[in-house]
């Protein structure tokens, strides 16, 4: 890395009501060089979870030029086996050292055996499991010290058993455990377009003061028979117009709240990444536009 | 077990399995007549997004078999090995003994030392940070008692040798662009990987000198090292060694 650039700020942890993209390892050195013009990084945690070597390095150096929101893949709320403490451990060490100015983790699980998916798996949306996320929240915010946010899945199947509807499900968690939510407009696209839900009925009963932070991204198309397409979540190609659409309605409704351009593959070079983070970047410019003459 | 735990295990049993997933798993999924479809999502992304973390660990075991066999080997190997930690930062350590251990490659009998150079750079890469032995440390000790130290390399040395020109075949196929070809009958070669400061650093040495290594990286005093490398090799000189990497970052610390 090139330690001659000195950091010429230190960033405060707050994470602001902007656009945000997530943070590469192809990346590191153009940030680092060109300091773009931009609200916030995530990161996942556990790709930062090694000992230590250029990956932490290169984040103490971006943390001082930026805040950062730390989303994380790994503690795998919805497994039925408790959580691993050692994992916690190493979260709480990076929130110490690295100071988010969010927190985030996904309502699924990864955890289903002795060995990890490493993809996200949904849960059955009952009773049960409810108590059973809501006391793994409930863990994580203990050990923390802080409160995280959840995030609505991207899901490709639904099991028979579920009787609470996953909108329902996610807002009763959060409520129960005090934590708030992350809204992926895209999964939201997503999962109502695979399971045939309704979008207007799939986020009215989110409250908008429970939003912390808004995720968006790319997903693909995979033909099936009969007609049918399921919609993939691949993180793999810019926002589709339809997400930004919805995206403009939801700021609208909830408010301004931090927004993230996700990207995890075929990942492009920052500079055309940074154009996609200029959108939502507008967008939310004009919100608060239209918002402030609404309330004037 | 509760009904909860069993789906889940039961969820990832066919996950990791090709075969057909079973009646009872396809049972609790909604059915719209794409069930299998809709679990196939899954199945394919527990491989492709493990076998992607493979790929970016082994770039030169991908290069050497093609893209194609490659997939069809990560594929096994997810199924054989399913990440064992909550990061994949280092998933693949068993990937060296796994290439090692099928018949279909015995034609490639450099492939898992090659893969061993790289599982050592990803791991020194994420190692925990340590200081180099500094001159300052060396002045202290008399020239009488130097036999009697021990010399202890940096924590994040890996000594890899092998009866074939592993490092050429690494350094060759470090870019896309090489066509270069390396004769087998190079023969052995002993690789050294290291990380002094922030950089991966993969050199090759003497027999000598990578034996003197390993005994000091076992906690040999330097005579006893010595002893064992000149064995080795008739040929290791140890002031010529000292000299080049005494203080180049390749040790850690001295103790009298
Ligand atoms: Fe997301």
């Amino acid at each position: 890395m090139n330690d001659a650039i000195p950091s010429l700020r230190s960033a405060s942890a707050l994470v602001p009501s902007r656009a945000g993209a997530g943070l590469k390892a192809v990346h590191y050195q153009d940030i680092i060089d060109n300091q773009p013009d931009i609200g916030w990084f995530e990161i996942h945690p556990e790709n930062y979870m090694g000992r230590g070597g250029a990956p932490l390095r290169y984040l103490e150096r971006i943390r001082s030029d930026y805040p950062i929101s730390m989303h994380s893949v790994g503690t795998s709320l919805g497994s039925h086996q408790p959580l691993d403490t050692k994992h916690l451990d190493d979260l709480k060490y990076l929130v110490d050292r690295f100071q988010p100015g969010l927190i985030s983790e996904h309502l699924s699980w990864s955890h289903g055996y002795e060995w990890f998916t490493h993809d996200l798996i949904p849960l059955v949306y009952t009773q049960a499991s409810l108590d059973l996320v809501v006391d793994h929240i409930q863990q994580v915010q203990d050990r923390l010290q802080r409160q995280i946010l959840i995030e609505n899945p991207s899901s490709y199947l639904q099991f028979k058993q579920s009787d609470i509807p996953e909108q329902h499900f996610l807002v009763e968690a959060a409520k129960r455990s005090g934590a708030g939510l992350l809204l992926d407009v895209n999964n939201v696209y997503v999962s109502c377009s695979n399971h045939q839900w309704d979008i207007e009925e799939y986020l009215a009963p989110i409250p908008a003061e429970l939003v912390g932070e808004i995720h968006l991204a790319g997903h693909a198309v995979q033909a099936l028979g009969n007609e049918q397409v399921l919609l993939i979540d691949d993180h793999g190609s810019p926002v589709c117009t339809a997400v930004w659409e919805l995206y403009r309605n939801c700021i609208d409704r909830i408010g301004t709240v931090p927004t993230l351009i996700e990207r995890d593959s075929n990942i492009p070079d920052f500079a055309t990444l940074y154009n996609e983070v200029q959108y939502a970047e507008y967008y939310l410019r004009q919100s608060k536009e239209v918002n402030r003459v609404s309330t004037c | 077990m509760s009904q909860l735990a069993e789906l889940q295990q039961a969820f990832c049993d066919a996950l990791r399995s090709p075969e057909m997933p079973t009646d009872a798993l396809l049972d609790a999924i909604v059915d719209d007549g794409l069930n299998l479809q809709r679990f196939n999502v899954y199945r394919n992304n527990f491989i492709v997004l493990n076998g992607d973390a493979l790929a970016d660990m082994y770039p030169v075991i991908k290069r050497l078999v093609g893209d194609e066999a490659f997939r069809v080997l990560a594929t096994a190997y997810v199924r054989s090995h399913p990440p064992q930690a909550r990061t994949l930062l280092l998933y693949g350590d068993q990937f060296p003994a796994f290439l090692a251990s099928i018949p279909e490659l015995v034609e490639l009998p450099y492939l898992a030392d090659v893969a061993r150079i790289e599982f050592a750079w990803t791991e020194a890469y994420h190692a925990q940070e340590h200081p180099v032995l500094t001159e300052d440390q060396v002045s202290s000790i008399t020239a009488d008692a130097f036999g009697q130290c021990q010399l202890l390399p940096h924590p994040t040395l890996h000594c890899i040798g092998s009866d074939y020109p592993i490092y050429s075949i690494w350094q060759a196929n470090q870019s896309c662009e090489t066509d270069e070809l390396i004769s087998l009958d190079q023969g052995e070669s002993y690789v050294i990987v290291l990380r002094p400061e922030i950089d991966v650093e993969v050199s090759t040495v003497s027999q000598g000198a990578f034996h003197f290594l390993k005994q000091l990286q076992s906690g040999a005093i330097i005579e006893a090292a010595y002893e064992v490398a000149i064995e080795q090799d008739s040929t290791f000189d140890l002031g010529v060694f000292l000299t080049q990497h005494l203080l180049d970052g390749t040790f850690f610390q001295i103790n009298s």
